[in-house]
């Protein structure tokens, strides 16, 4: 897809969100928020909706209820549940098609002006918090004025908010519409508003709103310090700005039942429990295509495992509704063997990762950085690569043999740089090895390095998982004569090593590679081939390490894309970039495009297959699953 | 008697201090910290921070201080408040997250505890006094396998059995319905239908063993001369071997309390971990993970209490269960 279709699906989904708009509506809501309002403790639902709320276009129109059972490992997994209910200013969702669209959430327009400084929002009216208080511009401007611009609560702005270092202004012009404003264009704001949100604190938090009406309680601006003091008291923490930022006790939304939200569920027992679960928002803002109350099921759980076996173990037992994370390629058999006794199927997804080795173009040692640098050297390492043979034994070739490149249902795709040098000829490899002037060999039959010494590569992995992968690329680059030493070692000190620029090869799986410019650091060498270029890159020459010619194009390209008027021309610059990163060859692709495996219980609905997984599309954010329902009984 | 307590209380003193900083700067020596453990956590899964959201985590646990500054943090809260601090990764205070898990952890190995010594003593006694007989070789067969296959292989061979052909629900304490549901019959039943596995697997892993040790020290006891008299006295078999023998041979029991009482604390890490059980252990093996040093700290912290408090009740136990011991 284009950039300009990219645009025009922008405007479509706008203009779908309206179409509601005027025809006399009758809303309908869960049964077990009619018995609430029968009882009275809730307001009817046509008073709890916007006016002309979002509609949400479900696979097929669902039956409310359930409860979607899935499976947790600990605190630190937290993306997990979160996933599941991020609300955006615009969020990506998968259109038809499966291609990521993106969407406007709880706003009701927005614009952007021509040379992409100032971008426009107006809020849903009638838009409301979970507590049934309205959702106005004055929590825009406390996000703004007590939270993001408060030293005590954002001690440094994220560049990302501050391009060019000047923080983002607000602009309120009334109750429902606001403007934010940049000092250089940044067209890419409304992609790194879906991804990022508005940032620290708490990245899963909606974009530009915080309740005031709850949290002006905790905020130095409003509460005194006794009040502050005595409130870290209460949830016991240190300081009062521990309750702030994503791990805080209050604003950490699913630490905490009592905040107000937007979100379709929200949390009603937290964790340490054994189970966390999340319950409806009365107060959620969209409805499908008839009109029905969104989301369709009542309540999430999410229970807690320590070892991926017994995950396995509730997976064959049936209780898991649906769920895509934890679950392994390498278990792929297992599941399907217990598909009719679990009451599930597996609704295939696609991995946006590049399973890749990654060369350290940094690396100290000089000779071998030479040889890293040789177009030659890199050429050769890539074609001795097997892929279908790697392919085959360790993934039942259900991968795509690839080289790093932007992957499919990327707007960047194209099918020229996925498969460049992924021709598996180890004589060519070999050829062009002797070319570059290693044509000496030792006694092993290993070839040596201008200094005498063998060539050797000590490549290091984080997980255990992938020995017989390595094992296969060792006797790959054993054919052409370069020795290839696996090394799976911890994950700390592994990501000690890359900081610490004391590697020689990585293995990982190179991620970023859908939406480029949402996240474009991969690409430019950070943490991964060349740390310390893009170090120099970022601290304008006073750390890091010089970079290569083509490297600093890279850079130039991406400062020029990211102060364009256009997301057309910015695209232009992106593309060039993803070229001369793939072409250049500096990071070694093998397989990608796996299959993403998806445990879908037999009675839960509505889950759209062979969308891609990845972070920057929010990973299952992009299925919407406030339309995901469960059949009752 | 009392000066010998009061002697132990004091030196325990020491000791605690000294474990407890050796433990706070042991959790600390690997390379990193909890935010490192916690951003490649978070890239494992596909997901990031940057390093300024890393920088202003370290900031905000204090991580950034030095170690002394950290550790005198930590255990003035302790002993001055009796706050055992905060769960960086739980973001909940030490206390409950350990209070939640240990009835549970209590009750598993209490009565893992007492299944183990129900079998061990009187397989032991009935081997000792049977010695070389067939029921004798098959119990040390049996027991060189339980000793020999580790616990949490036999758990997950047990798991698989009860999933694969006795359609049970396994794993956990509870099924799944009966996780957050308040206390009733059916719960407890639920209970006990997912409870035999873990009994089975730390009582036979601890048996084996102890089974072992009874023998030996019976057959110690039972060539010894008072033994003779007392059957020259014509007392009967089982009078002889249960009055006498038994009681001196139950010495090493009694020395070991001293170990059963934070083993009683910490469950079973592994085989909790296998059978994903709601104890102890695998909070511990987590929180040493995450480099959580705060819950792990004061977890390795309350575990070496429990062992000194344990060595001096087994070393009260002994005196008075021995007067060789009490009047040496």
């Amino acid at each position: 897809m284009n950039a300009k279709n990219w645009v025009a699906a922008i405007a479509l989904a706008a203009l779908s969100s309206t179409a509601m708009a005027g025809s006399a509506w009758a809303f309908q809501e869960a049964p077990m928020l009619s018995e609430m309002v029968e009882a009275g403790s809730l307001p009817p639902v046509d008073e709890r909706l916007p006016a002309n709320p979002t509609v949400v276009e479900a696979l097929s129109v669902g039956e409310y209820g359930g409860v979607w059972r899935r499976a947790y490992s600990g605190p630190g997994d937290r993306w997990g549940p979160t996933k599941l209910m991020e609300e955006r200013v615009l969020k990506w969702t998968a259109d038809a098609d499966g291609t990521a669209v993106l969407t406007p959430g709880y706003i009701e327009s927005y614009s952007v002006n021509e040379d992409s400084t100032e971008f426009t929002f107006t809020l849903l009216e009638g838009l409301k918090w979970s507590d049934g208080m309205p959702v106005t511009t004055e929590d825009v401007e406390f996000w703004y004025n007590d939270v993001f611009l408060n030293p005590a609560l954002v001690p440094t702005i994220d560049p990302t908010f501050a391009p060019g270092g000047v923080p983002l202004e607000l602009e309120v012009q009334d109750e429902r519409t606001f403007t934010i404003k940049f000092a250089q264009p940044y067209v890419y704001f409304l992609q790194i508003l879906a991804k990022d949100s508005t940032g620290e604190p708490s990245l899963d938090r909606p974009s530009f709103l915080f309740p005031k009406h709850y949290l002006s309680q905790f905020n130095d601006k409003y509460a005194s310090e006794e009040e502050l003091a005595a409130a870290a008291e209460e949830y016991n923490v240190a300081a009062w700005t521990d309750l702030w930022g994503s791990k805080g006790a209050l604003t950490g939304w699913w630490n905490n039942p009592d905040l107000p939200v937007i979100t379709a569920w929200k949390i009603e027992t937290p964790a340490p429990a054994e189970t966390v679960t999340m319950v409806r928002n009365p107060y959620y803002y969209a409805v499908d295509q008839e009109g029905n109350q969104l989301p369709y099921i009542d309540r999430i759980e999410h229970r807690l495992f320590q070892d991926p076996e017994t995950l396995n173990l509730m997976v064959a037992q049936g209780q898991i509704d649906m769920q895509a994370r934890y679950m392994g390629l390498d278990n792929y058999t297992f599941y399907k063997e217990n598909e009719e006794r679990g009451g599930y199927h597996i609704v295939p997804g696609l991995d946006s990762n590049v399973w890749s080795l990654v060369p350290n173009m940094n690396t100290t040692d000089e000779v071998l950085r030479g040889l890293f640098e040789t177009e030659a050297v890199r050429h050769a390492m890539s074609v001795a690569v097997d892929r279908e043979l790697i392919n085959e034994l360790t993934q039942s070739g259900l991968a795509k043999e690839l080289q790093t490149a932007p992957v499919m249902g990327s707007p960047y795709y194209s099918e020229e740089l996925s498969t460049h040098w992924t021709e598996y000829d180890p004589d060519l490899a070999n050829e062009l090895l002797d070319e570059a002037g290693l044509s000496e060999r030792d006694g092993a039959g290993f070839r040596l390095r201008p200094d005498g010494q063998r060539f050797s590569l000590v490549v290091e992995a984080n997980d255990a998982a992938h020995a017989k992968t390595l094992e296969l690329l060792a006797e790959n680059f054993a054919d052409v004569g370069i020795e290839f030493l696996p090394r799976v070692i911890d994950r700390t000190q592994w990501d000690n090593n890359r900081a610490n620029n004391d590697f020689q090869m990585h293995w990982i799986p190179f991620d970023r590679l859908t939406y480029v410019p949402a996240d474009p650091r991969r690409i430019m060498g950070s943490d991964g081939y060349a740390n310390q270029s893009f170090k120099w890159y970022n601290t304008d020459g006073a750390e890091g390490m010089e970079p290569s010619a083509e490297l600093q194009q890279i850079y130039d390209l991406w400062d020029q894309a990211s102060q364009s008027a256009s997301v057309e021309v910015a695209d232009g610059y992106v593309s060039e970039m993803a070229e001369i990163f793939v072409n250049q060859g500096w990071v070694i692709g093998v397989y990608g495009a796996g299959t993403v495996v998806n445990i879908v219980s037999n009675k839960l609905h509505n889950v759209q297959a062979d969308l891609v997984q990845d972070d920057i599309f929010r990973g299952v954010g992009l299925a919407r699953t406030q339309q995901f329902w469960i059949e009752q009984d | 008697m009392l000066a010998f307590i009061g002697n132990r209380a004091l030196l325990a003193i020491p000791t605690l201090i000294f474990i407890s900083f050796i433990s706070f700067v042991i959790i600390q020596l690997p390379p990193g910290d909890y935010v490192t453990a916690y951003a490649a956590q978070l890239r494992h899964a596909g997901e990031y921070i940057s390093p300024l959201q890393e920088e202003l985590m370290r900031e905000q646990f204090g991580l950034n201080d030095p170690m002394i500054v950290q550790y005198w943090r930590w255990i003035s809260d302790i002993v001055l408040r009796g706050d055992f601090g905060y769960s960086l990764e739980w973001n909940a205070p030490v206390s409950t997250l350990i209070w939640d898990r240990l009835m549970l952890t209590l009750a598993i190995s209490s009565a893992s505890l007492v299944l183990t010594w129900a079998i061990a003593i009187p397989v032991g006694v009935y081997s000792a006094s049977r010695q070389y007989s067939f029921l004798d070789h098959l119990f040390t067969v049996f027991g060189f396998l339980g000793k020999g296959i580790p616990d949490f292989l036999l758990a997950l061979i047990l798991m698989w059995l009860a999933f694969a052909y006795l359609n049970m629900d396994v794993g956990g304490l509870f099924s799944p319905e009966y996780q957050n549901a308040p206390w009733s019959f059916a719960k407890l039943g639920n209970l006990l239908s997912h409870l035999w596995i873990p009994l089975v697997v730390l009582a036979t892993g601890g048996a084996a063993g102890l089974i072992r040790v009874m023998r030996a020290n019976m057959l110690d006891e039972l060539g010894k001369p008072y033994v003779e008299t007392a059957y020259a006295q014509g007392l009967s078999e089982a009078r002889v071997v249960w009055t006498y023998p038994v009681r001196v041979a139950l010495n090493p029991f009694i020395s070991t309390v001293g170990w059963a009482l934070p083993a009683l604390f910490s469950g079973d890490v592994i085989t909790a971990v296998v059978l994903n059980l709601p104890t102890t252990g695998p909070l511990l093996l987590q929180a040493l993970k995450m480099q959580d040093m705060y819950l792990a700290g004061s977890f390795i912290l309350i575990l070496s209490v429990f062992t000194v408090v344990g060595t001096l009740i087994s070393d009260i136990l002994l005196a008075w269960f021995d007067p060789r011991i009490r009047n040496a």
